[in-house]
């Protein structure tokens, strides 16, 4: 927390007079708020949070900050939507390529946990926050939800015969599991897990011995590094 | 002796309770009926008791006496949510059952319940993961050692390496999808892929998948294997 605090300073533009361009001032300022709200939200809890926090920890006033967003939950949930975008992009970028379907797979996974990890303050947002907002939460969740399912379906040939939702399933799994990681703090951990994870999301399509022996490959991969 | 209505369910005719202590009763399950009730409209973040005090058409002071506030209202809802699916559950198998066909039936009883319940499916499912995170624990605490049990009793169980925790957040994850997707009436429509699940750490992926398949073809009809 204290790192970022001292990242966020350092984007605070002089008070005052500086001369910059207004747009400019505004578009730091949206950056600061989003990232603040993140920040403060992840410490404290959303509805702990107070668009005061947020102000304080972006060094922004008050008045821009109704500029911008409607209220705290617009903020956050810009916030959440853009980490959302990088998440899937990263992903995406990672699991895309020529390469065997198996290891596209836990290129795929291994960004989408290293991605959770290297920011547990997003990862909170992304996967706990959201459902303090209320009704809006739960079109969204859908929507990102389907959006992985969807990552994860245009690279399959067909489904599976007698297990339409398989891709849902591999989806929920992973979701279900980096949910209750970031709840019990171990955000940082969760790449650890990607030979366990890995095998669970391809034994519905490989069967058990493939999904096994990807699951070695995935471990021999990590011993290595 | 008590008269006995045609509108009782079994388990309250079969509770010894006084006249007055049903009254009791009734009001409380208006108060977490209408929880029920509010937390699928609105959700629990949403929900005040004034919404519960108007839905149950009780007064704020008699909410009070019932229970010490919104959360405490909530977690009765939800102590009653679980109550109606272990019932649901229970109720569709026997002991003679293979393990198989009473995990598929217990699945296809959940789900029917849910599909007819919508707010219950939403409470359980959605709402209660975002009030208590650790509720999560608590439904596997119940679901899996049932699972083993089932097995182990039949002396059939067959270690997949897949971690049944896993395959419960699979499971969660899937019905809340399609709940929010306002398909709640259609919820027995994942039968397949959760008998699959439920089946995969106990019985392996190829008994599970055949499972599965038999699901499908079943409940193409409606209907579960009764």
């Amino acid at each position: 927390m204290t790192d970022s605090d001292g990242d966020l300073r350092r984007w605070r533009l002089p008070r005052g007079r500086h001369g910059l361009p207004r747009e400019l001032v505004v578009r730091s300022q949206r950056e600061r708020l989003l990232a603040a709200v993140v920040q403060v939200t992840a410490a404290r809890g959303y509805e702990s949070t107070s668009v005061a926090d947020i102000l304080e920890e972006a060094g922004v006033g008050r008045e821009s900050f109704y500029e911008l967003f409607d209220d705290k939950q617009d903020c956050l949930l810009v916030a959440r939507g853009l980490l959302v975008d990088d998440l899937e992009a990263t992903v995406r970028a990672a699991y895309g390529g020529g390469e065997a379907w198996a290891d596209r797979v836990r290129k795929g996974l291994t960004a989408m946990l290293t991605w959770f990890a290297a920011d547990p303050a997003a990862a909170r947002v992304v996967v706990i926050e959201l459902a303090a907002v209320g009704a809006p939460a739960r079109e969204i969740f859908q929507t990102d939800f389907n959006r992985f399912v969807k990552l994860m379906d245009d690279e399959l040939d067909e489904a599976i015969p007698g297990l339409p939702q398989a891709t849902g399933l591999g989806v929920g799994g992973l979701l279900a599991r980096v949910y209750e990681e970031v709840v019990r703090d171990r955000t940082a951990q969760l790449p650890e897990l990607l030979p366990e994870l890995l095998y669970e999301l391809l034994v519905p399509f490989l069967g058990e011995d493939a999904a096994a022996a990807e699951r070695s490959r995935a471990e021999a991969i990590a011993d290595a590094r | 002796m008590q008269k006995q209505r045609g509108t009782e369910t079994l388990r309250s005719v079969l509770e010894t309770t006084v006249p007055h202590d049903v009254g009791i009763r009734s009001q409380r399950q208006r108060i977490v009926d209408a929880m029920v009730e509010s937390c699928a409209e609105k959700t629990y973040a949403a929900t005040t008791i004034a919404d519960i005090v108007s839905r149950a058409s009780i007064s704020r002071t008699t909410f009070y006496k019932r229970f010490e506030g919104k959360r405490d209202c909530f977690d009765a809802a939800l102590d009653w949510c679980i109550e109606e699916l272990r019932a649901a559950a229970a109720g569709s198998h026997t002991p003679a059952d293979p393990p198989s066909l009473a995990v598929r039936n217990a699945v296809a009883a959940m789900l029917e319940l849910m599909a007819a319940k919508p707010g219950l499916a939403q409470l359980v499912i959605g709402e209660a993961v975002a009030v208590e995170p650790a509720v999560v624990k608590r439904y596997r605490d119940i679901l899996i050692p049932a699972l083993e049990r089932l097995w182990d009793e039949a002396g059939a169980r067959r270690d997949s390496g897949a971690d049944p925790k896993l395959s419960f957040g699979r499971a969660q994850v899937l019905v809340y999808n399609q709940i929010l997707a306002g398909d709640t009436a259609e919820l027995p429509r994942l039968l397949p892929d959760l008998v699959y699940i439920a089946l995969l750490p106990f019985a392996g992926h190829e008994e599970a998948l055949e499972q599965a398949r038999l699901a499908g073809s079943h409940s193409s009809t409606g209907l579960g294997d009764r």
